[in-house]
């Protein structure tokens, strides 16, 4: 029995023994020498980990009675956060070092909140739900204020924990309601009460906290202030992994939750999460439009696209977690290329965030110009890049669900927000002329950049799969 | 040749001009004029299925969940545009050869253009409308790439930036629309959707779609109020112009308007939205257009108002209308390409184009003369020319439309326009090319090679044929076309070029001979345009975006100005209100259980948990007093479980409380003592409206679960039921502990020692580097005491060291029954010592200290684990519990259970794995003279006390 249940969550074992040997390693030797070195491995445990996800999965296999789920749902996920995560790391170790921020714990934690995310994606019980989650936060707290000796990075740090402490009682409040009313924490037990008779006042009050706390986890308007503030004030390298993987993980588990769990009253939450999307999606767009740091600007950027993820979730249906997984993929790797760009930038060696420092960039660097071109058109939803498929499959998702208000609502919030990716654009090729941005030539960068700029262009053939991924991952979902 | 191929064509074609500029420029245009050429013949080659009537498919699935299929075909509408995008194209490759100069990168220029040509053929042969609406954003995006191909030019960058603004935009909205159509419609195909016009203009869907899809055309196609974006963008080189802006990319809107037409004409929202749109943007377009000295402005204006023009007639609805946009589309595309084409040749050759500067060019370039003045009375309407045949179409139609009730608005408007379009054309010919040869041209102009004057004369050539001989050159095509636009079979009158005088013939001659009036009086009427108040589009354009920027601004200062407590005000509001919506849109129903009595004394300890809340806000900024609140509140809650029967959970509470109050203390030690007001009164107020409402809310909703009864019997009765039986204890908290859970327990203290070891770790490698320097420098902000180890702590905690111990041994051994067990024995005992250290001091409680804790953590956990395989032996899995009973002589019955064996494991990896950490972390604060070397620092005895004091 245990054997069988161990078996499956072997993935997460393995990483976990992985990050406690290393980290007990590297605290005895106590040296920053080994974390180059360390990234490197880390990701490719990653990476191994992923792919042994990936080739080897198949069906659902509940695990200690169900706490812990391993189906195609959680594979999609885990596969995701685990290659943006490792992709994230490999492009930060250059950066960090170069700017004395590389610590051995960067890795380690990256880890450890990628084995948090797991168990958030896989859970099937409101404990597991809380420990991976938890897990990760905590994780997350710690890597924001990587930066010690920087107020910015710190009060980031610290915001985001007091808020996130906030969010994570709210949370567990409508967690101890669900249980108090459903009688059971395991989502299987939940979704029979509710289906049996009419969803009690307390469950509902249960969903409505849960779904709180859960919002500030993927950053959807009103639980989002602590997003810009974090995304400017972390390392350009924590920015990178915030925009990555934990929005994947948060949506999956949200997903998760309100259909494993509330599947059977989708009436309930459709409203909520519908509002969440539309004013995630206007905030984000009309806030970002003042900004002149990048950072900040990919902030209020990452609230729009979580708001067009939770429409599809806002859908209600198979084919709406479809869009939304669909979304969530094509979003990452996007991410991914942007941040790999902004990684880039810099000035006499110290790193730039400021939009006007692109000014005229085209002339100098025409190749990495175009290629940040095609992300900015992909993440402004413009046709015929792989940005376009995304919104287009949460478009269809919503109006499918008959929920037209909505969709017409996300039209008009990406025409605002196409504005300033495409004044990004603009700057790059028709800017005014001023100090020129120099972009290093890390390999490992630039290869990142090309690489998701091309996935953008040549993704949309057949989107390399990820669509028939999805699909199946949101059939087991809902069945 | 396959519809796919030519589609492909222009997009493979596009590698090899920017390959074969290395072998010459004549090598890179012809390569392009090819690919141009081979896909206008592939296209050629489907006319006799056209002209039958027939549509060619070609059909490919590519994301079929999504809807979205690679299908093509080409009927009538297809066929027409994509000869003219391809015909169109060729004759501006030829051109575009000569103009480039030499330093322009040509290579570029002709992949772009190919890119562009591929886009707009794909636009034109989709079956599928998410297709169309792809190719439509790649327009966008290659036209963004050939604008910018002018890159020195500050103008082009303004104009750029807006044109991609505005369409991308608007594409963006069209995707909206095309979604909601497609839904509307049940299919994304082109040719089902075309058959579904009652099922689309049922739906409710109907009326958004068609303004999201209407917003796409009118973006694209320069209508009225996006027409400005269109001049502004005129100063990309004038191959670019002529062929983006006149030709192709702004008839897209047109065809998609066409191309829909069966589908969403008919009602009054299209007519009233489509027909009055393009009135407006006729007449304004016109009046702007007589008042722009740059040639390619004017001609901007002029192709602005004739988008106008034929909106107008698509927004009309009727057969006739249809076939008079059609005819136009193809006469305006001939004019105006040709019109763009000799100011270009002008700007090359004088080297401005500013009409101020021109006038006696006849003499100097006859040639493109006389092509001018043809194409601009064409441009005009002046027979036999084609521009009048259609213009008349349009005036005849105008003249028949009632707007509103009103019978005559329509046709003096199309008249106003028709003059004012009249009276630009003679000056474009009057003032470039008319009037006294001048000598201060930038540049002395003659004609240029036939390489530049072929294509345009191409072009008059066809004006010409067209005006004269309309019904054998362009009847048919036109019929076809217009039958494919209107999906049927129509009833059309045939081309020609006399109808008689009717009234569109009058409305003609006045809007000509007004034309003239107004060329006459055109410099006092320019004086008075230049001196009026006029808004301009531009400005407008450029306020409407500060104003957005502004209002961004806002919404991120007002929403982030980085202040936590804003943060945590709206988190706190806004999960206040989520909780009023669940409150009111669920039911609550009634109360199945009675209120307790309240009881005096409860109440009283209530009152106090209250006060000391409110202290601790109150107090905050003075943070041992805050800490000290805190442990009142902490003693509340103890007694407050030890109320409701839960004495096990408040021993817990007790120790776990304490510990953590050191710990507190020990952090503290760290920090300033006291923290400064930073907030306002005001602020201050919203903040305890908020929490005050977010409390009230929870106790409400606390009181409401607590009135009624679970959905399901807890958990608690099946321990209840199963402690003793399984476990044999009556304690249920300590059987679940090492029992029923025991797993997780064991999996508890082996983390619990883990961390305390890392805290030691980290401890250890923090102190060897510089921290410890600046530990050992920090200065306390508030004075230390003056005995750091007071006499009665000392004499007091020595004594109670034993009797904690003692009472420790006591908890353990009750504790499978009673309240109490390992963990919380450990808490006491490790009390009891931290109890020393914080007396009598850190080097003389470690002095005293012989065990190592990390061996205590070791043996507690290996404790634990021997247990539980002991069970091995019993053939039973790991850590199954066994108990049974002894008797010793003298005592009582005396119970044995391994649950205890495993307790102590538990109590020694409690002890250890706290006082290890607390340690670690004291030894932060431990500095070396600060140490007194006697147990008491104050002694009356001796005579010199010292120690502890650093003031």
């Amino acid at each position: 029995m245990i054997q069988s249940d161990l078996n499956i969550i072997m993935p997460e074992i393995v990483l976990a023994v992985f990050a406690m040997l290393a980290l007990i390693g590297a605290v005895y030797s106590s040296k920053d020498k080994l974390a180059p070195g360390l990234v490197w491995v880390t990701a490719l445990v990653m990476t191994a980990v992923a792919a042994w996800i990936g080739m080897n999965g198949e069906g659902s296999h509940p695990a200690f009675n169900g706490m812990f789920i391993d189906d195609a749902f959680s594979r999609f996920a885990k596969v995701t956060i685990l290659l943006s995560a490792a992709a994230v790391l490999v492009m930060s170790q250059e950066y960090m070092q170069r700017r004395g921020l590389l610590r051995f714990e960067y890795p380690l934690l990256v880890v450890l909140a990628c084995i948090g995310m797991m168990v958030m994606v896989s859970a099937g019980d409101l404990m597991s739900l809380y420990m991976g989650l938890e897990l990760q936060s905590l994780s997350l707290y710690v890597v924001a204020s990587l930066r010690r000796d920087s107020v910015k990075s710190t009060e980031a740090g610290l915001k985001y924990f007091v808020l996130g402490a906030l969010s994570s009682g709210l949370l567990l409040y409508g967690a101890s309601l669900t249980y108090g009313y459903s009688g059971t924490t395991l989502f299987s037990g939940i979704i029979q009460t509710a289906t049996e008779g009419s969803v009690s006042l307390g469950m509902l009050f249960g969903l409505i906290f849960l779904i709180s706390g859960l919002a500030f986890k993927v950053s959807a308007v009103p639980f989002h202030m602590w997003t810009p503030d974090v995304y400017e004030g972390s390392p350009t390298p924590v920015t990178a992994f915030f925009a990555t993987a934990p929005k994947m993980a948060a949506m999956g588990l949200f997903a998760r939750l309100l259909f494993d769990a509330f599947g059977a009253d989708v009436a309930d939450w459709s409203q909520v999460i519908a509002l969440l999307a539309v004013a995630s999606m206007f905030l984000g767009a009309v806030a970002a439009i003042g900004q002149r740091d990048i950072k900040r600007l990919m902030a209020y950027s990452s609230i729009t696209h979580m708001g067009f993820a939770l429409m599809g979730l806002a859908a209600g249906t198979e084919f709406g977690v479809q869009a939304m997984l669909v979304y969530l993929a094509i979003y990452v790797t996007m991410n991914v290329g942007t941040f790999a760009f902004i990684l880039s930038m810099e000035r006499d060696g110290a790193p730039v965030t400021d939009i006007n420092a692109l000014n005229l960039y085209a002339r100098k660097e025409p190749a990495r110009a175009l290629a940040v071109l095609v992300l900015m058109f992909s993440l402004a939803g413009v046709p015929p890049m792989l940005g376009f498929f995304a919104k287009f499959y949460v478009l269809n998702a919503a109006v499918s669900a008959g929920l037209t208000w909505l969709a017409v609502l996300g039209v008009i919030a990406s025409v605002i927000s196409a504005f300033y990716y495409l004044r990004i654009v603009y700057y790059m090729y028709f800017g005014e002329e001023g100090s020129e941005l120099q972009t290093n030539a890390s390999p490992v960068l630039w290869v990142m950049l090309m690489a998701s700029a091309a996935v953008m262009l040549f993704g949309v053939i057949n989107m390399f799969g990820v669509e028939g991924a999805a699909a199946s991952a949101a059939a087991t979902l809902l069945h | 040749m396959s519809l796919f191929l030519i589609a492909a064509l222009p997009f493979l074609g596009a590698v090899f001009p920017a390959l074969l500029i290395r072998a010459g420029r004549n090598a890179c245009s012809s390569a392009a004029g090819a690919v141009t050429l081979l896909a206008l013949v592939g296209v050629l080659l489907h006319a006799p299925e056209v002209f039958r009537g027939e549509t060619v498919t070609a059909r490919a699935p590519w994301l079929p969940q999504l809807g979205m299929n690679a299908n093509f075909f080409m009927d009538g509408l297809g066929f027409f545009f994509a000869t003219m995008i391809l015909g169109i194209g060729l004759l501006i490759i030829i051109y575009a050869r000569h103009y480039l100069s030499r330093e322009d990168p040509m290579g570029n220029f002709y992949t772009y253009l190919l890119l562009f040509q591929g886009a707009m053929v794909g636009i034109v042969l989709s079956d599928n409308i998410l297709l169309l609406v792809v190719f439509w954003e790649l327009t966008s995006l290659s036209s963004f790439l050939l604008i910018g191909y002018w890159r020195h030019l500050p103008a082009g960058r303004q104009g750029a930036r807006m044109a991609l603004a505005v369409t991308g935009g608007g594409g963006l909205a069209l995707i909206g629309g095309m979604l909601l159509l497609g839904h509307a419609a049940g299919s994304y195909d082109l040719t089902t959707i075309l058959e579904r016009k009652d099922q689309i203009q049922a739906s409710p869907l109907y009326v958004p779609a068609l303004i999201l899809i209407l917003l796409g055309c009118f973006t694209k196609s320069a209508q009225f109020p996006f027409h400005f974006w269109l001049p502004h963008a005129m100063a990309a080189p004038t191959p670019v112009s002529a062929y983006l802006h006149s030709a192709t990319m702004v008839k897209a809107g047109l065809f998609l308007m066409a191309r829909l037409w069966p589908v969403l004409s008919g009602t009054d929202i299209w007519f009233y939205i489509v027909a009055s749109i393009g009135m407006i943007t006729m007449v304004l377009g016109a009046v702007i257009a007589l008042f722009k000295d740059d040639l390619k402005a004017l001609l901007a204006f002029s192709t602005v108002s004739h988008l106008g023009l034929i909106t107008l007639l698509l927004g009309l609805g009727t057969e006739e209308a249809a076939m008079a946009a059609v005819f136009h589309i193809m006469n305006h595309a001939t004019f105006k390409a040709a019109l763009f084409m000799t100011a270009g040749i002008v700007d090359h050759e004088a080297h401005t184009r500013d009409i101020k500067r021109l006038g006696g060019l006849r003499v100097l370039m006859p040639v493109t003369f006389v092509l001018a003045t043809v194409a601009s009375l064409s441009m005009a309407g002046i027979p036999p020319l084609n521009g009048f045949l259609s213009k008349e179409l349009m005036l005849d139609a105008a003249a028949h439309t009632i707007w509103n009730g009103s019978e005559w608005l329509f046709p003096v408007l199309a008249t106003v326009g028709a003059l004012f379009s009249a009276a630009y054309s003679f000056r474009y010919v009057v003032h470039t090319f008319l009037g006294p040869v001048r000598d201060d041209y930038p540049h002395k102009p003659h004609d240029p090679g036939i390489g530049m004057w072929l294509s345009p004369a191409i072009l008059v050539l066809l004006v010409v044929a067209i005006g004269l001989f309309p019904e054998a050159l362009a009847g048919e095509i036109v019929r076809t076309v217009t039958d494919a636009v209107i999906g049927g079979h129509g009833h059309y009158h045939e081309l020609k070029i006399w109808h008689g005088v009717n009234t569109a013939l009058i409305m003609s001659g006045i809007a000509t001979v007004g034309g003239l009036i107004l060329l006459a009086l055109h410099r006092p009427l320019d004086v008075a345009w230049l001196a009026a108040p006029r808004p301009e589009a531009k400005v407008i354009f450029d306020a409407c975006i500060g104003a957005l920027i502004r209002a961004a601004r806002a919404v991120t200062d007002t929403l982030h100005d980085g202040a936590l407590s804003r943060y945590a005000a709206i988190f706190t509001l806004f999960t206040v209100g989520l909780g009023v919506y669940a409150f009111s849109t669920g039911e609550i129903g009634e109360a199945t259980r009675p209120m307790n009595r309240i009881e005096v004394l409860p109440l009283i300890v209530w009152f106090c948990l209250i006060g000391a809340t409110a202290c601790v806000v109150a107090f905050h900024r003075y943070r041992v007093i805050a800490l000290v609140i805190m442990a009142i509140i902490g003693l509340v809650v103890t007694l407050g479980f030890n109320y409701f029967s839960a004495p096990d959970l408040a021993l817990t509470q007790l120790s776990v409380e304490v510990v953590t109050i050191i710990l507190l203390l020990l952090a503290l030690n760290f920090m300033p003592k006291r923290t400064p007001i930073e907030s306002s009164p005001g602020r201050r107020l919203r903040d305890a409206v908020l929490s005050i409402g977010a409390g009230v809310g929870v106790g409400l909703l606390l009181y409401a679960i607590l009135t009624r009864d679970f959905a399901f019997p807890s958990i608690s009765e099946y321990h209840l039921a199963n402690s003793y039986k399984g476990g044999g204890g009556h304690n249920v908290v300590n059987v679940i502990l090492v029992d029923f859970r025991g797993f997780d327990t064991f999996g508890e203290i082996i983390v619990l020692g883990i961390a305390a070891v890392v805290i030691f770790a980290l401890t250890e490698a923090i102190l060897r580097t510089s921290v410890r320097a600046k530990l050992l420098n920090r200065k306390p902000d508030w004075p230390v005491a003056g005995d750091s180890h007071p006499l009665m702590m000392v004499v007091v905690t020595r004594l109670m060291m034993p009797v904690a111990l003692m009472v420790a041994a006591y908890i353990f051994f009750r504790g499978h029954n009673e309240p109490g067990g390992g963990f919380i024995a450990g808490l006491i005992a490790a009390i009891a010592i931290v109890m020393q250290y914080m007396a009598s001091g850190f080097s003389w409680a470690a002095a005293r200290q012989h065990f190592p804790y990390h061996g205590i953590i070791g043996s507690g956990v290996l404790v634990a684990a021997v247990t539980g395989m002991g069970a091995w032996l019993n053939d039973k899995p790991f850590l199954t519990s066994d108990y049974g009973y002894i008797h010793i002589p003298g005592l009582e019955k005396f119970e044995w259970a391994t649950a205890a064996l495993f307790d102590v494991g538990v109590f020694l990896a409690v002890v250890g794995a706290v006082l290890l950490a607390l340690e670690s972390l004291s030894r932060y604060a431990w500095r070396p003279n600060t140490d007194s070397p006697y147990p008491m620092d104050i002694n009356p005895a001796r005579d010199d006390p010292r120690g502890g004091r650093e003031d």
